[in-house]
């Protein structure tokens, strides 16, 4: 049975879609692991980037054309990428003493902070949906901050009761 | 001054909360100057460089040393990382619609620590961190979506 190419085109994006949600639940599960081997949270971070950073600059290398950046890219890179590792060094800190669900739901969510600049910055449209994401977004965050509250108030209790 | 470890929480999920989402906002910032696509390979090398400088220079004025265990792990974690962001560019490449991809990726990333947490790590949680995870995973699929 021969099947359109449109629509193989379709199922190897989905698949892709799959091992994309795969790769990143990954991460978060190996960032887990390494935080149950005592791994230093700042090493890994270091690590991390570190590996990153080489396998870009191959790429990069490997460009057909040279690529001119100017100084305001570089330090708008510079910017950026010292949020992504401060980012990442909280979450690999936090899964220290909280969820690693939590912790990586917190890590999406915070997609609506550029969104919501980006709705200020490029007088991008504000829709319907984006109000009904954000307003879900906030409802979720203080659920999970009061879920933590009576985690924590639980845990303070059975540690009193003890054995 | 020590702080509890609920306050330390709190203060990680903030320090995510405004960092994380602001990481990738850059890449915005080159598409509103109209650069070319193959910019995206220098500027993420600095990104990466700079993150690394970032951790890597207050760890060493602590004398903490790396080891081999973090560096195995960091680099499984770098691969995963890197699979990730390859897997979604060829999906976007395939045609699908960037509403399909991001959502399908991102939720479904959250589904498998969901799963993983509670089968593998164990991690217990209250009713209402579960249903603020549920109302969080709808957030990330509507953000993604519009």
């Amino acid at each position: 049975m021969a099947y359109p190419l449109g629509a193989l085109m379709i199922n190897a994006g989905l698949a892709m879609c799959l091992a994309g949600a795969l790769s990143f639940g990954m991460l978060a599960c190996v960032s887990k692991i390494a935080e149950r081997k005592k791994c230093d949270p700042s090493a890994l971070v270091v690590g991390l980037f570190g590996w990153a950073a080489l396998l870009m600059l191959l790429r990069t290398l490997t460009l057909a054309g040279s690529v001119r950046i100017s100084w305001r890219v570089v330090a708008v890179a510079i910017l950026f990428g010292i949020f992504a590792a401060v980012a990442t060094f909280a979450f690999q800190r936090s899964i220290e003493i909280g969820n690693v669900t939590v912790g990586w739901l917190i890590m999406n969510l915070s997609a609506g902070v550029p969104t919501l600049i980006s709705l200020w910055a490029y007088s991008e449209k504000f829709t319907l949906l984006k109000l009904i994401a954000f307003g879900l977004a906030g409802l979720s965050l203080c659920l999970l901050f009061q879920g933590n509250r009576l985690e924590a108030r639980e845990r303070e209790a059975s540690s009193r009761v003890g054995p | 001054m020590k702080i509890s470890n609920k306050v330390l929480w709190l203060l990680l999920m903030l320090v995510i909360l405004l960092t994380n989402g602001m990481s990738s906002f850059g890449l915005r910032v080159l598409s509103g100057w109209g650069l070319p696509a193959d910019i995206k390979f220098p500027y993420l090398t600095i990104w990466y460089t700079a993150g690394f400088a970032c951790i890597g220079i207050p760890m060493l004025l602590r004398g903490v040393r790396g080891d081999a265990k973090s560096a195995g792990w960091s680099a499984l974690m770098a691969a995963l990382s890197i699979a990730g962001q390859v897997a979604m560019a060829n999906a976007l490449n395939s045609g699908l619609p960037g509403n399909v991809v991001f959502p399908v990726t991102i939720g479904g990333s959250i589904l498998v620590v969901a799963v993983a947490g509670r089968l593998f790590f164990s991690e217990k949680m209250h009713p209402l961190s579960w249903t603020g995870i549920a109302i969080g995973f709808v957030a990330v699929i509507l953000l993604g979506v519009s």
